[in-house]
C-alpha cells in the first residue's frame, strides 16, 4: 500500500511536465497497419500517458481486507472540493510547481467516495451532526452532539432520557484500545466534541455556557465530559485548543497576562486530568513543554494551547506561548498512541479545525494555507504507521460557498484576479474580480457596487474574497465531500454515500464494537 | 515578558511627554496592522521605532459603539460586529483605538479606509468608556479607498 502512494506522487510529477511540452506536432506519414486502422495522434501526447499510468495504477490496486489495527479519521472542517482544488494549485505554486496537476497527499489515495452531508433536521449541516455521524453511525439534528436525532436541541432531559448515542472513541476506550483526539480548534469545539459529548447543544462547552436548569438537571459540559469519560480510562491524549473552558474563572492564564479562565464551578480540569490519570500524565500549554514530552514514558497528555482556537497556521510563529504545527503535534500523538496500544491499536482523530474559521471570515488565503497544514500532517501520519494495519480515512464535515470561477489562464496565482496573459479578465462592470469567491459573507457589499481591485493586492495574507450576499459570517455550503482512504477496508469507500456510513467502514475494518461487546 | 514590555513602554510614552499633532499625509510613514506585533502581546521592532509619531494604516471600521462617537476601532479584515457591544467577544488582539480628531462620516465595516494619526502603543483605560486598548491612532482622520 505504501508503493501506491509513492506512485501517486510520481503521477504528480509526471504531469508538471504537461504544461511545458503541451502540442506536439503528429506524424501523419507513419505507415498504416490494416486499411480499417488509424494512428492514435495521441499516443506520445503527456495528458494521454498520465491517463494511461491511472489506469494501470487503478488496475493494479488490490483491496486489503487486512485488520485495521489501528484508525486515523482526519477531518478538514470545512473542506469542500472548492477549497481542496485551491489548496492544493496554492501548495503547488508555493514550491514553484504547477499548481494544476500537483498532487496533495490525500489526493493520492487509493479510494475516493462522495459523502451527503445533511443532517437530520437541516439540508446545509454545521459541524456537530456531521461528526455525531462520522463517529457514531447515525445522523443527528444541527447544533446537537452525539444525541439521537430525536432529541430537541438544548432539552437536557431528553438528552439523559436515553437520549445518547455511543461514539467509536467510546467503544474503542471501553475495549482496550488507546485514543486521542487532536485539533487545532477548541478541544470542546463540534467536531472533536462529538468523540465524547452527549450534550443537547454544541455550545455548552463549558458550565458558563449553560443554562442552570441544565446544569441542575445533570447535563455535563463539554469541557467536563472529556475529563469525565467513563469508559476505560479516557483519552491517552487530548491535544488543541480551549484552555479557558477548562479552567475556573478565579485562575490567570498562563499565556494571555489578564486573562483567566471561563468555568463557574470553580474547577480546574487540568488538575482534575492529571489527578485522574495519576504519576506521569501531564497537562502542557505551550510549544516547549509539548517538545519536552517523551512518547514512550508519558501517561496521558493534555494540550491545551490557546485560550480559544489555536493559531493559524501562518500565524503560528507570533503566539505568545508557541503552539506545536498540526503535523507535529499528529507526529506525537501517534507516537504515544503507539507506545500505548500494545496488541490492541489505537484510533486518533485529527482535526483541521480552521479552515472552517477561515472560509467563515472570507479570508481564502488562511483557509488555503490551513487545508495545507492539514496536509502535511497527513503526510506525517502515512510516513509514519504500517498501512497495512491502519485505515486512514480523510474527509470533511460540510463544504462552504467558496467558487473558483471566471477562465484564468492556467498558473494564473490561484489567490489573484483572474487573469489571462496578464491581463485582468473583466466583469460587465468593467472591474477585474479574483478567481476565489464566495457565495456570501463579510466580503459583500450593501446596496454598493463592487470594490475595483485593480490596484489591490488579491494574494495577501489577509484579503477578504468577494462575496455576493452579504452576512457577517459566510455560512457553509451542502454539497458533498470527499472521503479518501487508504489502508484495510479502504476500498470500502466508493460511490456516493451517507457521511454517517463512515463510522460503519471505520467500526468494520477495526471491529471497535464487536471488541467493546457493543455490537456483534 | 509581555508586562515588562508594557512597563517599558508606558514609560517611554511619558518620558516622550506630549505627542505632536498629525497632519494627514505628511510625513506618515505606511504600517501594516499586522505588523504592529512581533511575538504575542509583544511589539514589534517597527512600530517601537514609530511610537509617536504620524502613521499610515490600512484596514477596515468595526461597527462604531454609537452614531456621535468620535472613536472607533480599526480591523484588519472586515469585522461585522460592534467590539464594545459584546464584552465576552472573541476579539483578535491586533485592533486599533482610531481617536478621530473630528467626526467623519462613518463607512461600511467591509470598505477599506486608511487612516492618518498619530501612533499610541502602550494599555490605557478609556476613562470615559472604560474601554481598554493596547494601539491607539490618535488625532486621526480617514479616506475611503
Ligand atoms: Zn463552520
Amino acid at each position: 500500500m505504501r508503493r501506491s502512494i509513492r506512485t501517486a506522487f510520481l503521477l504528480g510529477t509526471a504531469t508538471l511536465t504537461v504544461a511545458a511540452c503541451g502540442g506536439r506536432t503528429v506524424d501523419t506519414s507513419a505507415p498504416r497497419a490494416a486499411s480499417s486502422s488509424i494512428t492514435l495522434a495521441q499516443a506520445d501526447d503527456p495528458y494521454f500517458r498520465t491517463g494511461q499510468d491511472i489506469l494501470a495504477r487503478i488496475q493494479a490496486q488490490q483491496p486489503n481486507t487486512n485488520h485495521a489495527k489501528n484508525v486515523i479519521l482526519f477531518v478538514a472542517d470545512g473542506m469542500g472540493f472548492a477549497t481542496v482544488t485551491a489548496a492544493r494549485i496554492l501548495e503547488g505554486q508555493q514550491r514553484g510547481v504547477d499548481g494544476e496537476s500537483n498532487v496533495l497527499t490525500f489526493e493520492s489515495f487509493p479510494y475516493l467516495a462522495a459523502s451527503k452531508t445533511y443532517s437530520s433536521d437541516a439540508q446545509v449541516a454545521d459541524s456537530s451532526p456531521t461528526a455525531v455521524a462520522m463517529v457514531t453511525g447515525v445522523k443527528t439534528r444541527n447544533a446537537a452532539m452525539a444525541v439521537k436525532h430525536t432529541v430537541p436541541v438544548e432539552d437536557c432531559q431528553a438528552s439523559l432520557d436515553n437520549g445518547a448515542v455511543t461514539t467509536i472513541f467510546e467503544m474503542a476506550q471501553a475495549a482496550g484500545l488507546a485514543t486521542g483526539v487532536v485539533s487545532t480548534a477548541r478541544l470542546t469545539h463540534a467536531t472533536p466534541g462529538a468523540t465524547h459529548s452527549h450534550s443537547p447543544s454544541r455550545d455548552w462547552e463549558s458550565d458558563a455556557d449553560m443554562p442552570a436548569e441544565a446544569l441542575e438537571m445533570g447535563c455535563k459540559d463539554i469541557a467536563r465530559s472529556m475529563i469525565e469519560i467513563p469508559y476505560g480510562h479516557g483519552f491517552d491524549l487530548a491535544l488543541g485548543g480551549g484552555r479557558a473552558y477548562f479552567l475556573p474563572e478565579t485562575a490567570a492564564d498562563p499565556e494571555y497576562e489578564g486573562k483567566t479562565g471561563r468555568r463557574k464551578d470553580g474547577r480546574d480540569l487540568t488538575v482534575e486530568w492529571t489527578d485522574r490519570h495519576g504519576a506521569g500524565s501531564t497537562y502542557v500549554w505551550n510549544k516547549e513543554q509539548f517538545d519536552a514530552i517523551n512518547p514512550a514514558t508519558t501517561g496521558p497528555v493534555l494540550g491545551l494551547f490557546d485560550m480559544s482556537h489555536m493559531q493559524y497556521d501562518v500565524d503560528r510563529e507570533k503566539d505568545a506561548g508557541g503552539e506545536p504545527s498540526l503535523a507535529e503535534m499528529t507526529d506525537k500523538a501517534i507516537d504515544i498512541l503507539q507506545a500505548k496500544a500494545g496488541d490492541e491499536g489505537f484510533i486518533l482523530m485529527v482535526e483541521g479545525g480552521r479552515v472552517d474559521h477561515a472560509l467563515h471570515a472570507g479570508n481564502a488565503a488562511r483557509a488555503l494555507t490551513d487545508a495545507i497544514a492539514f496536509d502535511r500532517a497527513i503526510k506525517t501520519a502515512v510516513d509514519k504507521v504500517d498501512l497495512d494495519e491502519t485505515l486512514i480515512v480523510v474527509t470533511a464535515d460540510h463544504g462552504h460557498t467558496l467558487t473558483i470561477n471566471g477562465y484564468p489562464e492556467r498558473g494564473n496565482p490561484i489567490l489573484g484576479l483572474a487573469a489571462w496573459g496578464g491581463e485582468p479578465l473583466l466583469g460587465d462592470d468593467g472591474k477585474p474580480y479574483t478567481t476565489l469567491q464566495f457565495a456570501n459573507g463579510p466580503g459583500a457589499l450593501k446596496d454598493a457596487p463592487r470594490v475595483d481591485l485593480t490596484n489591490v493586492d488579491t494574494t495577501d495574507i489577509d484579503f477578504v474574497q468577494p462575496a455576493l450576499v452579504p452576512l457577517s459570517s459566510e455560512t457553509h455550503g451542502g454539497e458533498d465531500l470527499g472521503i479518501y482512504a487508504i489502508g484495510p477496508w479502504a476500498h470500502l469507500f466508493q460511490g456516493t454515500v451517507e457521511q454517517n456510513y463512515i463510522f460503519h467502514v471505520m467500526n468494520h475494518a477495526s471491529k471497535i464494537g464487536q471488541r467493546a461487546g457493543a455490537m456483534d | 515578558m509581555a508586562g515588562t514590555t508594557r512597563r517599558h513602554l508606558l514609560l517611554a510614552t511619558t518620558a516622550l511627554g506630549l505627542v505632536g499633532v498629525t497632519r494627514p499625509g505628511h510625513a506618515a510613514t505606511r504600517i501594516k496592522l499586522r505588523d504592529i506585533y512581533g511575538r504575542g502581546a509583544a511589539f514589534s521592532e517597527e512600530a517601537l521605532a514609530l511610537a509617536d509619531r504620524p502613521v499610515q494604516i490600512q484596514g477596515f471600521m468595526a461597527p462604531p459603539l454609537k452614531p456621535d462617537a468620535s472613536f472607533f476601532v480599526l480591523t484588519k479584515m472586515p469585522m461585522a460586529v460592534c467590539p464594545f457591544c459584546d464584552k465576552e467577544a472573541d476579539w483578535p488582539q491586533d485592533i486599533v483605538l482610531v481617536r478621530l480628531r473630528r467626526q467623519q462620516d462613518w463607512v461600511n465595516f467591509n470598505l477599506p479606509i486608511l487612516v492618518t494619526g498619530t501612533l499610541s502603543l502602550g494599555t490605557e483605560v478609556d476613562e470615559e468608556t472604560g474601554f481598554v486598548s493596547r494601539v491607539r491612532l490618535i488625532d486621526a482622520a480617514y479616506e475611503r479607498l
